[in-house]
């Protein structure tokens, strides 16, 4: 039996000129000595959630669905009955602010007021008890006498655990506890989390802070505009992510991408209850038609694990097989420079491909953009084959951008034709809708659109430049799948800084996939989210950027990154 | 703290001494003198003409007609022993004559305080509870209207109401003249019965401000934090209400009861006229149609300081009352 269940709740904020769906149908159970974690952006409903359970919701709120708290309804009982639930059930912990508790009364009266009224003991008794709690919670028992606004944050969000374990709770609600804390305070208040389940209680954690959730909580429900859009046990949630929300939360997170650029989900949550799609649509970068027109429900997608995405979450985007490749050398020998090799793209992921030169990575790169035809294997791409179906001169299929911008433009082009040329070939747009386009690529790699510009030789251009027009020409045609093929190597420290953050920030804007072919890991560990490993013609590594860097277990992966020259004052 | 507590006795001198300086000038810059009064202002009383001889006697008697800055410094000096001259129309000391009509004010000012601030604080916390329902919009609209009556006005349609038409009340005075009293309840009944309609008239003059103060903070209050913890905790709504949100919403009105007495004193000068009761109100409107300039003098300063202790009173207790503030 589960102690809580919460059925189709509906909480939506009726205010005067709208009506805010806060939580929008969610369902879930947690089971005794569970602990579940709530995670989600600011704004997707995650507190509405916790006040639902308490009763707390303000009074303009339109409640629908049930929660059931051990096979009882406690969502629509009146306010007297429901005192009854409130702190000796369910007591909630709140995020720690300065007006979370009453500031003219002492912290010992407000913790030691919810055991008079519940417990029936005499107030020297909770007085006793309080100090008790107080030495649970890592609080000196001497600050019971002081006031809420005389307290650090991280006492205040002691003093607040302990006040919800005054009245010895079966279930623990946390909000929000360590947002406002600092690391080390946090791993105290992780710490005692953990000891308490072992004592217990059941938990539902919410937070923003998918690392703290993740190192207390068993289970996972990533909630998004008033949805749970994916839930499963911890570990799969963190390595596997299946919706592409969840894996833009994972990304965005510091503490398990140590080295990665920070990079937010761009866009905002839909405003407005009249969008009947995806909420997640706006944002997403493997969207089709109908999930701008209805919502996709929870479902199970195995080991325990639920999403809801029409796509049945991160799809993929290229898939290649078998795929074999050898040069022939002048002395009559073959050089395999791509030995069987089998990869998978997913949607909006970077991808980079690293290993020495002459590992055959460009020789890859070019099969997957089907510059060279490979001897056998297969490219599927968006399930098309990627041989003869000419994905290079469509809008929306496959671009690639080559290691030289000397060599890849023409000296003798304007940068007006270098760019168009795609166009031109494809016989795309008019002249003046081509001209539109050009300019617009251009402000998308930060050159400048001005006729002037437009009428410059390639020639005239720094290498910087040369290779944001070679950017720009790939990105005119707006592909799903750009490869980067060494695109930074031929430049200085400076500018390749400044052209991977470009590219970076184009992918996380526009949302296509990428692979990026590099021999600096350094870089590849800042911006890519998998890595694969190659070494004579062969994938010999492929995983979670980190994991691939920083404990590899290839034997040549763990050569390749013991290589890297430190700086005199680094010890590698 | 002790340069806090320093700044604090400077800046209260300073304006005990502004105070002193505009209470010595102004009733002099009034024209006329003591002795230009040619009525007298009770019916019936008699009606003394000086001749110019008797005039300059009495304006030389009473050094009034020494430069003002010498009559200022005598007067200060005299203020230092605690004297605070001898009042002109009453040929008695000035503190004689007010500690003989102080308490009736103290008395209806008190009280009006008391029966203000409590009422005020009752109705807000009804008006904040039913916020947006029929019983608070009608409260609030009434109050604001009625808020806007002077309280002259309302003294006097009071006193016609109540006394002239109904004769529930006495017309004037602060007790029944020539009354015999069988023991002390007898006598705190017939002062009560005579401060009635004073008392009521100050406090429906200021029940409006502290309605409106506790009915406004109660409704900020209950939107914080802390009122959901309460909540949370399953304390039961007289307690929330009570313990956590009253006790914080108090804090204001506590505050504002101590200005409203300042204000009070103010308006009680008209309420006593109007209801002729013998506190200092209406002394000092004898005192100013007689051009008692040493009368004048001291009764201002005793509202003054009154004020002054009653800011000082409330700063006081609201550092009791909130452990942020330190004092």
């Amino acid at each position: 039996m589960s102690l809580l269940k919460i059925n189709n709740l509906k909480c939506h904020y009726l205010t005067d000129i709208d009506t805010v769906k806060a939580v929008d149908g969610i369902s879930f159970e947690i089971e005794e000595r569970e602990i579940l974690g709530i995670v989600g952006e600011s704004g997707s409903g995650k507190t509405t959630v916790a006040l639902g359970i308490m009763g707390l919701l303000p009074e303009n709120t339109a409640v629908s669905g049930e929660i059931l708290y051990r096979n009882e309804v406690i969502s629509s009982l009146p306010e007297p009955e429901m005192n009854r639930f409130r702190w000796k059930d369910i007591a909630i912990v709140f995020q720690n602010g300065l007006e979370v508790m009453n500031p003219v009364l002492k912290v010992g009266v407000q913790v030691t007021e919810p055991m008079i009224k519940h417990l029936d003991i005499s107030p020297e008794k909770a007085r006793s008890k309080c100090a008790d709690l107080f030495r649970t919670v890592g609080l000196d028992p001497k600050w019971m006498d002081s006031y809420p606004h005389q307290l650090s944050g991280g006492m205040r969000q002691k003093v607040l655990l302990a006040m919800a374990l005054s009245c010895d709770p079966k279930l623990l609600v946390l909000d929000e506890v360590t947002s406002a804390l600092d690391a080390f305070t946090r791993k105290e208040i992780r710490d005692l989390l953990v000891d308490l389940q072992k004592n217990g209680y059941t938990m539902l954690v919410i937070s923003h802070d998918i690392t703290f959730v993740s190192s207390v909580a068993s289970r996972i429900a990533v909630m998004y505009s008033g949805k749970v859009i994916e839930t499963g046990p911890v570990r799969d949630i963190l390595v596997s992510p299946l919706h592409p929300y969840t894996r833009g939360l994972v990304h965005s997170t510091p503490d398990i991408f140590v080295y990665k650029d920070l990079w937010g989900i761009p866009g905002d949550v839909p405003s407005g209850d009249e969008f009947e799609g995806c909420p997640f649509s706006p944002r997403c970068t493997q969207r089709i038609d109908i999930c701008n027109k209805t919502s996709p429900v929870l479902v199970p997608a195995g080991e325990g694990r639920e999403i809801a995405c029409h796509r049945g979450g991160i799809a993929g985007l290229l898939a290649a097989k078998n795929l074999n490749f050898s040069y022939r050398l002048p002395d009559g020998e073959y050089l395999q420079a791509v030995n069987n090799v089998n990869l998978e793209v997913m949607e909006g992921e970077v991808l980079a491909i690293v290993g020495q030169t002459g590992s055959g990575k460009s020789t890859l790169a070019h099969i997957l953009a089907d510059v060279i035809r490979p001897e056998c294997g297969d490219v599927l791409f968006m399930g098309g084959n990627v041989f003869g179906g000419n994905y290079g001169s469509r809008f929306n299929g496959i671009q690639i951008v080559f290691q030289d911008p000397f060599s890849s433009t023409s000296n003798r082009f304007t940068v007006l034709d270098a760019i168009k040329e795609p166009l031109y070939i494809n016989k795309i747009g008019s002249n003046g809708d081509r001209l539109q386009m050009v300019k617009s690529a251009l402000e998308l790699v930060r050159l400048p659109s001005s006729d002037n510009f437009l009428r410059k030789y390639c020639g005239e251009l720094s290498g910087g430049q040369r290779q944001r027009v070679a950017l720009a020409r790939a990105m005119v045609m707006e592909p799903k799948l750009l490869i980067a093929d060494e695109i930074t190597s031929a430049l200085d420290v400076s500018t390749s800084a400044n052209i991977l953050r470009l590219l970076k920030g184009l992918q996380n804007r526009r949302g296509f996939a990428m692979i990026y072919i590099s021999h600096d890991l350094s870089l590849t560990l800042k911006i890519a989210d998998r890595i694969a490993v190659m070494n004579s013609g062969k994938i010999i590594e492929i995983g979670n950027s980190h994991d691939v860097m920083l404990s590899p277990s290839d034997e040549y992966t763990k050569r390749l990154v013991g290589s890297r020259i430190g700086l005199c004052c680094h010890t590698h | 703290m002790v340069n806090d507590r320093n700044s604090f006795i400077f800046r209260s001198l300073s304006t005990l001494l502004v105070i002193l300086v505009i209470n010595f000038f102004l009733p002099r810059m009034m024209p006329g003198d003591p002795f230009s009064t040619t009525s007298a202002d009770e019916v019936g009383g008699e009606i003394i003409v000086m001749t110019e001889e008797q005039h300059l006697y009495y304006v030389n008697y009473y050094g009034l007609d020494r430069p003002l800055y010498e009559q200022f410094l005598s007067y200060m000096k005299n203020l230092m022993t605690g004297n605070l001259g001898r009042s002109i129309y009453y040929k008695m000391p000035v503190s004689d004559v007010i500690m003989l009509h102080l308490p009736w004010t103290i008395l209806i000012v008190v009280s009006a305080t008391v029966v203000s601030t409590i009422s005020g604080v009752v109705l807000g916390t009804l008006s904040a509870k039913n916020r947006k329902k029929g019983s608070d919009r009608i409260m609030m609209t009434g109050m604001i209207a009625f808020a806007e009556i002077p309280s002259f006005l309302l003294g006097l349609i009071l006193l016609l109401i109540f006394s002239v038409y109904f004769r529930l009340f006495p017309l004037a005075g602060a007790v029944t003249p020539f009354a015999h009293y069988n023991g002390p309840t007898d006598q705190v009944l017939d002062i009560l019965y005579h401060a009635f309609l004073p008392v009521l008239t100050l406090s429906l003059s200021q029940l409006t401000g502290v309605y409106l103060l506790t009915r406004n903070t109660l409704i900020t209050v209950t939107t914080k934090d802390y009122i959901r913890t309460a909540r949370a905790k399953g304390l039961g709504e007289k307690n929330v209400w009570i313990r956590h949100a009253l006790r914080n919403a108090l804090l204001p009105v506590v505050t504002r009861t101590g200005f409203m007495i300042g204000i009070m004193m103010g308006g009680v000068v008209l309420v006593e006229n109007v209801f002729s009761y013998p506190g200092i109100g209406m002394t000092l409107r004898s005192a100013v149609v007689g051009r008692d300039y040493p009368l004048i003098q001291g009764i201002l300063l005793v509202i003054a300081v009154s004020i002054l202790i009653c800011n000082l009173l409330v700063d006081k207790i609201y550092g009791k009352l909130d452990p942020r503030v330190v004092i």
